[in-house]
């Protein structure tokens, strides 16, 4: 799967990265990340994640092919 | 040659709801004039020159630009729904943003301006807190922040979960 980051997230990842895992939802990708950089836990538990432009719970089905958008709280305005 | 006049569904259809561009904020408001309206609100949100007692250069706006425009349209429906509008609309650029210039322009008309006002409030509300837009604040001294977040999360226990939904 393919993750994009945005806003602050990039200080602590790459702007896009591949990820070729058994990672099924959002849950499981998010504790991931935790663990590629702890240091960006408290960040990513107050983001949403999205896919195909929509939000997503964490029921949703993460497919290999999708690429997942990790959305913090926004700042616009 | 006679000028093409919009209408003002055309005005907001025709616009781009994330920009890279300056606003126009004077031909929007223009173009919101309307034979029913006795009232239009126009809100600008302005890059100002300090934050947290520091000195501001300038901001620069990122954004999942499809998800934010999906969002901003969605957002102006629903308070075109709840409220009788001759006109709602908003823009909100990306990228970097100087001192003293418009981040995000919101408009709304009515018959009278109550409605127009706590519809405008509404919109820009949420723009604010909803829509994948953010800030990162650039500062005199060289130093960045990404700033302003929305922490609604904190006191409403829940992701996604705002202030104004409980």
């Amino acid at each position: 799967m393919r993750v994009q980051v945005f806003a602050i997230l990039k200080d602590y990842f790459d702007k896009e990265f591949e990820l070729h895992e058994n990672i099924h939802d959002m849950p499981a990708l998010r504790e991931r990340l935790i663990q590629f950089n702890p240091a960006a836990a408290g960040i990513l538990n107050s983001c949403r994640f999205a896919v195909k432009d929509e939000f997503i719970d964490n029921d949703f089905q993460l497919a290999e092919n999708d690429t997942i958008y990790i959305i913090p709280p926004g700042s616009g305005g | 040659m006679t000028p093409s006049i919009l209408s003002h569904q055309e005005v907001a259809d025709e616009l781009a709801l994330i920009t890279s561009n300056p606003l126009d904020i004077v031909g929007l408001l223009a173009r919101a004039h309307h034979p029913q309206a006795g009232a239009i609100v126009l809100f600008s949100g302005d890059v100002r020159n300090h934050s947290n007692e520091k000195s501001v250069a300038y901001l620069e706006y990122e954004a999942h630009e499809s998800m934010a425009s999906g969002m901003i349209a969605a957002i102006v429906e629903e308070a075109k729904s709840k409220w009788k509008l001759t006109i709602a609309l908003a823009t909100h650029r990306v990228g970097k943003v100087a001192v003293c210039e418009s981040a995000v322009v919101v408009i709304t008309a009515s018959a009278h301006r109550h409605e127009a006002f706590v519809a405008n409030r509404y919109i820009i509300d949420k723009i604010k807190h909803e829509v994948p837009i953010w800030k990162c604040e650039y500062f005199a001294d060289g130093t960045k922040e990404w700033g302003g977040n929305c922490n609604c999360h904190t006191i409403t226990g829940e992701v996604g979960k705002h202030v104004y939904e409980l």
